[in-house]
């Protein structure tokens, strides 16, 4: 199952979707535009624990992190 | 009966003041509760993001170290959520304070999870939007 983990007040909120359903992967793609465009940072992990930040969906991302606009505190 | 309802009403305010005292303790243990769930929430998915080093250092210290990606520096995550950051020197000294958030209320285990991959991917725009200030070295 992947995942796209969305920052918020409560903490976080996990989406989980089966990559291979075309019909959740559509969901996730559109979550995924939906947040960006909000402006969510999208931050991927690889398997050896590297993070990288993404601005286009990745079909086969394991797990993607979502975190809102960066301001200076 | 008025009578009657005379000599009672001291009894039901009491009743009643007992009443509200006990529900405004139960929401707030309620509130409590809520509160320590959505850190222990952070806390959590900051330690799934954190290399092996930086959890054993967060775990021994409330802080972990990251390495900018632009500059090579180091800087200091501490736990909390504004004023936590700290640019280190190789001995561990801090040489300056950087604040940046992400925005909206999010718990420390979040924020300080942004600030690290804000920091390892894109260093110097995370910087360009922090506030800088001194740090006094112990």
């Amino acid at each position: 199952m992947a995942a796209q983990i969305v920052m918020n007040h409560t903490g976080d909120t996990r989406h989980y979707f089966n990559a291979e359903d075309i019909v959740a992967l559509s969901k996730a793609e559109a979550r995924f535009k939906k947040l960006t465009g909000a402006g969510f940072t999208a931050a991927l992990r690889d398997a050896d624990g590297k993070t990288t930040v993404t601005r286009t969906f990745d079909p086969t991302a394991e797990e993607t992190l979502f975190f809102p606009r960066l301001i200076g505190g | 009966m008025f009578g009657q309802y005379l000599l009672s009403a001291p009894h039901n305010l009491r009743r009643l003041w007992a009443e509200g005292a006990r529900r405004v303790r139960a929401v707030r243990e309620r509130r409590k509760t809520i509160e320590e769930f959505r850190k222990a929430r952070g806390i959590r998915l900051l330690r799934e993001w954190l290399s092996p080093e930086q959890q054993a250092q967060f775990d021994a210290f409330r802080h972990f170290d990251v390495i900018g990606c632009d500059t090579g520096s180091r800087y200091r995550i501490r736990h909390g959520t504004q004023t936590n950051i700290h640019e280190i020197d190789a001995e561990g000294h801090p040489i300056a304070g950087w604040c940046f958030i992400p925005s909206g209320p999010l718990v420390a285990g979040d924020v300080m999870l942004a600030q690290k991959i804000a920091l390892e991917t894109n260093e110097r725009a995370a910087l360009a939007i922090a506030n800088r200030f001194a740090v006094v070295r112990r």
